[in-house]
């Protein structure tokens, strides 16, 4: 029974996380506004990440993936990895965030741009300017 | 006619989303987390400071920067490349020539006091140099607990933007971060970090063998050679790990810090630009 539970709770996460995801993408595709595209795509971002630190996480596990001593017995070896989390995903995880910022940074500053010499962030608007 | 359109397309997302929710909580009842570890994270956990079995050791108690900067190190330069061309992107969007910003009531060595009421001038002081702090030790201690260059960097990154915020962009300035300067130090982070990684190979000169970003040596290439220092006296350095971590902590805060301090910009400026 309790498994049962464990299983739907994790199954109403990841439905959770995908709805999410969905919405952002409609908010990137749908809405015109390229400010309010930037925000739907960070709200994507965020999702993976999350999405990938769940799938790192180990029913049962007691310690992040780092060793408390600098001269480990073997045994200490086998109960790190015996216990410690998927290092994998939060290794993805965290240049993606990084890189994320940066790239938010980077559209922002090209709407800030377009706004400065055409007067409008409306993605409608924009895509009608030629020469 | 778009009307009908209009209703029409957002009952195609409505039976979309839906339709992807149910794949997905049919899919995810059969995915729980449990105890059994993929191989290869379990690869990753028992060699990271395996001192018993050096021959794929990284000589770092954390896992997740031994992977970073090890392991998966030429994916982890990439990035960073991403993380600089983004960077680089955004300067260029907003270029003007250095003269016009002196202009603009900035002179170097000036600190200004303007901003908010001078309790939150105060706080915001003691904070900086708490962050500064704090962001420091994340970046030095990166091999050693959870941390690294790239946290580190956003951390710091955050200091001058409070600055901005609480007192103004010429004090930020009059510390010396100025636009020119930002650019210097994430050119010289990044260019560190190609050192490091290419470091190594020049050892393949001397007849040695030797891979790209090598942190420790590999005993199964012909004549095992160039190793970093992993141990320096009581400091466990991590071999290349600390020194790849403070380069990323340098180029990642004065990228940040450069985009803080052009967007902090006052409008007027650059419109004044536009009609030159």
């Amino acid at each position: 029974m309790m498994e049962l539970l464990a299983q739907a709770a994790w199954a109403y996460l990841y439905a959770m996380l995908i709805a999410t995801a969905a919405v952002s993408i409609y908010g990137v595709v749908a809405k015109p506004n390229m400010l309010k595209k930037v925000i739907a795509l960070t709200i994507l971002g965020d999702t993976a990440n999350t999405l990938f630190i769940f799938i790192g996480y180990r029913l049962g596990s007691t310690t992040p993936p780092v060793l408390t001593t600098l001269t480990p017995s073997p045994t200490d070896i086998a109960s790190f990895v015996a216990l410690a989390v998927d290092p994998v995903p939060q290794c993805l995880v965290i240049t993606a965030v990084v890189i994320n910022m940066a790239v938010t940074a980077l559209l922002l500053f090209l709407a800030i741009q377009a706004y400065r010499l055409h007067g409008t962030l409306d993605a409608r608007r924009l895509s009608k300017l030629r020469g | 006619m778009s009307g009908w359109l209009k209703a029409a397309s957002k009952a195609c997302a409505l039976v979309l989303l839906v339709a992807l929710t149910v794949a997905i909580l049919m899919g995810a009842t059969a995915y729980t987390p449990s105890l059994e570890l993929r191989p290869l994270a379990e690869f990753y956990l028992e060699s990271t400071l395996n001192v018993y079995d050096k021959s794929r050791w990284a000589a770092a108690p954390e896992a997740v920067t031994a992977m970073l900067w090890d392991y998966r190190g030429l994916d982890t330069v990439f990035e960073s490349t991403v993380f600089i061309l983004a960077v680089v992107g955004s300067a260029a969007l907003f270029r003007f020539s250095e003269a016009s910003l002196l202009s603009h009531g900035s002179k170097p060595g000036e600190r200004l006091e303007e901003g908010l009421s001078i309790i939150v001038r105060v706080v915001t002081r003691i904070v900086f140099a708490l962050i500064v702090a704090l962001s420091a030790a994340i970046a030095f201690h990166g091999h050693l607990t959870p941390g690294g260059g790239f946290q580190a960097g956003s951390i710091l990154s955050i200091a001058p933007l409070l600055a901005i915020a609480a007192l103004s962009r010429r004090f930020v300035e009059g510390l010396g971060l100025t636009k020119n300067s930002c650019r210097a130090l994430e050119a010289a982070g990044f260019l560190f970090i190609a050192s490091i990684s290419l470091l190594p190979l020049a050892t393949v000169l001397g007849g040695l063998g030797a891979c790209i970003i090598q942190n420790q040596q590999k005993p199964w290439l012909p004549p095992p050679g160039f190793s970093y220092p992993f141990e320096l006296g009581p400091i466990w350095t991590g071999g290349s790990l600390i020194l790849f971590n403070v380069a990323e902590y340098l180029a990642v805060s004065s990228g940040f810090t450069l985009l803080f301090i052009l967007l902090a910009l006052p409008e007027e400026f650059f419109r004044g630009l536009m009609r030159r």
